[in-house]
């Protein structure tokens, strides 16, 4: 339940529409508060392009991201079986210089 | 195979600059709209529908960077995991070519080891026949002066001159002459057992060349001590009849170590 309504919180923050509405509520009422919000506006969009900047592995798309994460998982399968293989190999130990 | 998809990242700074751009007239357009009262029919309401359309797509594509984050986050981990792998295989490579190495070496020491083998299988002499020369070259007197000796015995560790003259080779050369040598008291005495003791010679001269170390040219009764002059001069003479050392006794000792009869050095020649 908590993990849901944090996931909305997330969703709303990511939403304009708020913020736009609030806008043409202040303009409808000639409130002077109009420019307070709009520089809301212009913060919001900034600080999402920053968020966006800084956000990790978007750099690429789902797709091609599930494909690498695919490779990768193979390739540690397949390095796992490989020194399991090679380790077992071993049937006798080298002797230490006295 | 469908067009590379864009980047979620370009996808969201697109979305984001259409939010911005259709917000922007959005407002501009209903302030003009209030100051000079013109009608305008339905533009503000396909911005406006538009506007949600990318709010709407803005707020999925961000929820798709949240889960790509995740995703992004157990890459990170299993990059760690395949790098830790690849120097688990480099130890382990580094290991098994020492290993090789070692064994490389081993089995090449191995192998000239049974080349030295082989060789010196081949080359074996036997020890029975190493004794019996050594024994000779000792009776002889070669290694070791005789308890008798004291200075002025003409004996010798090696064949004197006029022994070699007595000998095979010495008469061959003087055959032409006949017997001009005839110097040596008892020479027919001596020819008997000259041939016997030019045998003896020649294999101490072949034993010289293989074992070196065994006749050193240090005769100790070089420097032989005067207080050993005990016996009588005349008796050096009587001990020049015989082949050095070559006594009855040693003679004996020399049959018995041999159990090979063709070994006899008196049948040799």
């Amino acid at each position: 339940m908590a993990s849901t309504v944090s996931v909305v919180e997330e969703v709303e923050d990511y939403s304009f529409l708020p913020i736009i509405h609030d806008i043409i509520k202040c303009m409808d009422k000639d409130s002077p508060d109009v420019h307070q919000e709009l520089n809301k506006l212009k913060t919001k969009i900034q600080e999402a392009r920053e968020q966006i900047s800084a956000m990790p592995g978007i750099d690429m798309s789902p797709a091609l991201q599930e494909s690498k994460l695919r490779t990768l998982r193979e390739q540690v399968r397949t390095k796992n079986q490989l020194l399991q293989k090679y380790k077992s190999l071993c049937m006798f130990d080298i002797p230490k210089p006295s | 195979m469908a067009a590379a998809e864009k980047p979620t990242k370009e996808k969201l700074l697109s979305t984001l600059d259409d939010i911005e751009v259709l917000s922007r007239e959005l407002i501009e357009m209903l302030a003009l709209s209030r100051t000079q009262k013109l009608p305008q029919p339905g533009e503000d309401t396909e911005i406006l529908d538009l506007l949600v359309q990318r709010d709407k797509e803005f707020q999925e594509l961000m929820q798709t960077a949240v889960e790509q984050g995740k995703v992004h986050q157990e890459m990170q981990a299993l990059e760690k995991e395949v790098e830790k792998r690849d120097s688990d295989i480099q130890q382990l490579q580094k290991q098994l070519k020492e290993a090789e190495h070692i064994l490389a070496t081993a089995v090449y020491q191995a192998k000239e080891k049974l080349k030295s083998i082989e060789k010196a299988r081949k080359g074996s002499i036997s020890s029975e026949e190493i004794i019996k020369y050594a024994h000779r070259i000792s009776a002889s007197n070669a290694v070791c002066a005789p308890l008798n000796w004291v200075p002025g015995d003409p004996r010798r560790p090696y064949p004197t001159d006029l022994e070699m003259r007595s000998g095979i080779l010495g008469n061959m050369s003087n055959m032409s002459t006949n017997g001009v040598n005839g110097h040596l008291p008892g020479d027919a005495l001596a020819a008997g057992r000259l041939p016997g003791r030019f045998t003896l010679f020649s294999s101490w001269l072949s034993l010289s060349c293989k074992y070196c170390d065994i006749l050193t040219p240090q005769y100790p009764w070089q420097s032989a001590d005067v207080s050993m002059g005990i016996l009588p001069p005349h008796h050096g003479n009587d001990f020049g009849l015989e082949p050095p050392g070559h006594n009855k006794e040693n003679e004996d000792d020399v049959e018995a170590m041999s159990t090979d009869s063709s070994s006899s050095s008196s049948d040799s020649d």
